[in-house]
């Protein structure tokens, strides 16, 4: 007799370093074909899927677990590249039943994520389900547990808050950006500098459609090419003040130990602009911008430090909505789990009922058989009856197994040794 | 007057309020879409008993403090409903609507039941004129609203606590709106000035007489258009919010004041 366990076998960037991951990684194909290679090779186990991002590789697998060796797992998923088993045992952890549900939830629904609430992850997951399910690898359990996680990161992302509040600097900027000006489809960013941090920033402005992007660099050349890449325009350094007017959203990060911008340049520049909001923000250590720009009216200026602490609200915010969440999860694991045990419970009353029809079917044959004079009327009370005593007899028995809680539960057991429902008959 | 139907319309004012607050507070979606409905909801039953109130007495019922009161809170709540467009204007409605409740229940308090109207006022102005008057003032009530929430969006900038932005509209937006909002209200007032004027010379023979309301909206009037000039010239933002403020703090003040302490014409008796 079989008991399905559902088990997830997996590192993460909680268990093992980047290292290990990045040489364990699987892109899409890969991992359709060692699913397939684990179904074949390991002993029991009737359902799997792969999982790779680059904070984790897992196994979500479904069969009898005392046949699966985690070690012929391990073999599989290092497919062939050269990596000490040893080494990426000692960072696996195993999730079984219920935990092992609970964590897929929780990854679907970016609780376990580097980046708690991010919203890429469900995607990855799906994608992942997908393969398993083109490489026939899934089946009616896996189904299950991945769409139950996927309604669970739906509920997670619509009844909390947890993805709500933007988490790194340039996307606090553009936010901010965006609690000023309507749209930024009209508007003009200047980038001054060519610090990593600004090119995020730009990046990030112009995928959310800002009208145009200026560059000013000290190497002009460097501006230049920034522009070609972001499809902006270079202005010369040495002309800024003739340039600043035309910004809306002005994104400082060079390495100068002295201020670019006076509280005299902005408001001249806001005055030229008929005091359009302007939009600073100070990527630079030491810091590009007067802080006194701030109290011109209608500019308004942030630095880094002022970006982090609206990073750290935010986190803080994200880490609230996270118990909300895991309420959400374990709701949804109740739900799957009631189903996934009934799954075990359910084939013992079908094959109890099953048995027993055919017993009751075969003696009334038999019967029949030798008692031929019998009228219609006498053959069909004959039949009641019969089937009237199985049904009294069994009835005790299956309303004992549709109240049991678990798969691998004593009367399960019990009721598939006494009945003779393993055997072959 | 139908008391039942005025409590009624005042019950689901207080409702709308509570919806929005609630809205704005806990960013529930569910209260932002009850919030608009119970709002209007209320206005068309308030429709109603306006409508009612003032075929019994022949004449739009603006005529009372109390009616005035009434009508200022049914434009007020329809210029909101007007206005709602963008999700993040709820904002406004968790102002304005319970300016709406309390002018509403002010005019309930200080009900004293329909009056006659002095035969010299029966005229076709006196609903242009108050009508005019009380539209251009709610107007004013709502760009007084959207100025509240610019300089309290503002100064969490400034100081470098922004909020929730899916609860709050974006500065532009709120700028943009009480211009909008100005540039209706000033035609509004200076019609409505025009036509009391008008109303007055058919009534008592006089355009102007120096009154303290006709003074009071005169120096609203000179705040307004300056503001509109300043505008045109730079004055956005901060500082035209500021000054929507002042210039409704004013009014707020000509409104009440006149009909309180100097009862005159506009007073709560006419004709006197």
């Amino acid at each position: 007799m079989s008991l399905r366990k559902l088990w997830l076998l997996g590192l993460s960037h909680h268990s093992a370093p980047v290292e290990l991951r990045e040489r364990l990684a699987l892109d899409d194909a890969t991992a359709g074909e060692l699913a397939r290679r684990l179904l074949e090779q390991v002993p029991g186990l009737e359902e799997c899927a792969l999982l790779s991002t680059c904070n984790r590789v897992e196994v979500v697998g479904c069969g009898d677990l005392g046949a699966a060796d985690p070690a012929a797992v391990v073999g599989i998923l290092r497919n062939g590249r050269p990596l000490n088993d040893e080494e990426i045992r000692r960072h696996l952890y195993l999730h079984e039943d219920r935990a092992a549900a609970r964590h897929l939830f929780r990854v679907a629904s970016s609780l376990d994520s580097m980046v708690l609430g991010e919203p890429q992850i469900l995607g990855q997951v799906k994608g992942f389900y997908e393969t398993a399910v083109r490489a026939g690898t899934a089946g009616v359990v896996l189904h299950r547990v991945f769409h139950k996680a996927f309604s669970a990161a739906k509920r997670v992302r619509s009844e909390t808050g947890i993805g709500g509040r933007n988490v790194s600097v340039s996307s606090v900027a553009v936010e901010l950006a965006m609690q000023i000006f309507e749209s930024l489809s009209e508007k003009t960013a200047l980038l001054i500098g060519a610090g990593k941090m600004a090119e995020l920033a730009a990046r990030q402005f112009r995928d959310r459609g800002i009208g145009g992007l200026m560059f000013a660099n000290r190497t002009f050349d460097r501006g230049v090419e920034l522009a070609r890449e972001l499809h902006g325009t270079p202005v010369p350094f040495e002309e800024l003040s003739r340039y600043l007017p035309m910004a809306d959203v002005v994104i400082g990060s060079t390495a100068a130990t002295e201020f670019l911008l006076t509280e005299a340049d902005v408001q001249e520049a806001s005055r030229l602009r008929g005091y359009r909001p302007t939009f600073l923000i100070d990527l630079g250590v030491p810091r590009n911008f007067d802080p006194r720009i701030n109290d011109l009216r209608n500019v308004y200026l942030y630095d880094i430090d002022d970006l982090e602490s609206v990073i750290g609200e935010n986190r803080e915010e994200r880490g609230r909505e996270a118990a909300r969440a895991e309420e959400i999860v374990s709701e949804e694991i109740e739900s799957f789990w009631r189903w996934f045990e009934n799954l075990e419970v359910v084939p013992t009353i079908v094959g109890l009922r099953d048995k027993a029809a055919r017993i009751c079917r075969r003696e009334l044959d038999r019967t029949f058989g030798a008692l031929k004079h019998l009228g219609d009327d006498e053959r069909k009370s004959i039949e009641a009856m019969a089937e009237a005593i199985v049904n009294k007899l069994l009835h005790e028995p299956i309303a004992r197994l549709k109240r049991v809680q678990r798969p691998d539960d004593e009367s399960v057991i019990l009721a598939r040794r006494l009945f003779g429902l393993d055997d072959d008959d | 007057m139908d008391w039942a139907l005025l409590g009624i319309v005042l019950v689901l004012y207080l409702v709308a309020a509570g919806a929005f607050v609630a809205y704005l507070a806990t960013g529930r979606e569910r209260l932002r879409t009850l919030a608009p409905l119970v709002l209007a909801s209320a206005a068309a039953l308030h429709a109603l008993e306006i409508a009612g109130r003032s075929f019994a007495v022949g004449h739009i019922a603006v005529a009372t403090f109390e009616e005035g009161l009434s009508f200022l809170a049914f434009s007020l709540a329809i210029l909101y409903l007007l206005v709602d467009r963008a999700n993040a204007l709820a904002v406004l409605g968790g102002v304005i609507t319970p300016l709406v409740a309390v002018l509403m229940g002010m005019s309930l308090v200080v009900s004293s039941g329909a009056t006659e109207l002095p035969p010299a006022l029966r005229s076709a102005w006196l609903p242009v004129h108050v009508t005019l008057a009380f539209l251009g003032n709610a107007v004013f009530a709502l760009a007084f609203a959207t100025s509240l929430v610019y300089v309290f969006e503002d100064n969490r900038l400034k100081a470098k606590k922004p909020g929730r932005r899916r609860l709050l509209p974006s500065l532009e937006r709120l700028d943009d709106l009480n211009y909008r909002l100005l540039s209706w209200g000033f035609p509004l007032l200076t019609l409505g000035i025009v036509s009391g004027a008008v109303w007055a010379h058919f009534a008592w023979g006089r355009f102007w007489s120096w009154e303290a309301r006709e003074i009071w909206s005169l120096v609203t009037w000179t705040l307004y258009a300056l503001l509109l000039h300043g505008r045109s010239v730079g004055w956005r933002g901060r500082r035209a919010a500021t000054l929507t403020i002042f210039g409704f703090a004013v009014l707020l003040v000509s409104f009440v004041s006149v009909n309180v302490f100097f009862p005159g014409r506009h007073g709560g008796s006419f004709g006197s």
